[in-house]
């Protein structure tokens, strides 16, 4: 599940990439060597981010057909698809701060 | 995620209700009928029970409907010599349920529900705070 927790954790771990000092000690340049840090690159980490979103979209899609089949409690619905809804928006926010960060990169002036 | 867990104890909290309403219904609906063969018993009043209940997935405690009970009290009697369900003497035995406390029973019902309702809604807003705060 993609929480605001694990959001904080994602800019945890994309500040240490970002920082150069943190991967310094490994010998790696800066930056670049991101990929060789300890924890999971931020990708995978969004990768798996994304996967849980669709996990539990797909959990509310099989809830809203079972209620339009007439099968499901309308208190089920409302919970998984606000359940999905507050997942999506998490992590759409982290792709955009991270898209942002990004793009700041891109106008430095080199 | 601790946010949806207290969704989903309110979920169950709604869901508790919802089972409530349904046995106040079945009250309200057989508020009138009578036994089928003379002198016989009418529907008896039905009376919903809550209880907490651990879920292990969610380590919290949430709310189920327990057993439904009946309500031992006295029947209604009526004197109504022609009808099918009179006794030897022409009482009818009508159900013990009194619509007054159906009714207070429902606003009860409808009020935990809004509570209850009340409580996602406020979850809710705290999750959307708090991606907010990245988006500032």
């Amino acid at each position: 599940m993609v929480s605001p927790l694990s959001a904080a954790g994602a800019y945890a771990k994309l500040a240490r990439l970002a920082d150069p000092s943190a991967n310094m000690p490994k010998g790696g340049s800066g930056v670049g060597a991101g990929g060789d840090s300890a924890g999971p690159s931020f990708g995978a980490l969004v990768k798996d981010a994304i996967g849980s979103v669709i996990e539990s979209g797909k959990k509310s899609d099989a809830q809203s057909q079972a209620m339009a089949a007439g099968k499901a409690n309308i208190v089920d619905v409302a919970t998984a698809v606000t359940e999905t809804e507050v997942a999506i928006e998490a992590m759409v926010s982290v792709r955009d701060k991270v898209i942002a960060a990004y793009e700041e990169i891109m106008r430095m002036p080199i | 995620m601790d946010f949806l867990k207290s969704m989903q104890i309110a979920a169950s909290g709604l869901r508790a209700q919802t089972g409530r309403m349904q046995v106040i219904a079945e009250n309200v609906a057989n508020a009138d009928s009578t036994a089928q063969r003379p002198g016989g018993d009418p529907y008896r009043r039905k009376i919903p029970t809550f209880r907490s209940e651990v879920d292990r997935a969610l380590e919290a405690n949430t709310v189920t409907m327990g057993k439904v009970r009946q309500d031992p009290t006295d029947f209604r009697t009526k004197y109504e010599p022609g009808h099918p369900a009179a006794d030897q003497s022409g009482y009818v035995k009508y159900p013990n349920v009194n619509s007054v406390i159906e009714m207070n029973d429902m606003r009860e019902a409808q009020r935990s529900y809004e509570a209850n309702v009340n409580v996602i809604s406020a979850t809710r807003r705290m999750i959307q705070r708090t991606i907010d705060l990245l988006r500032a």
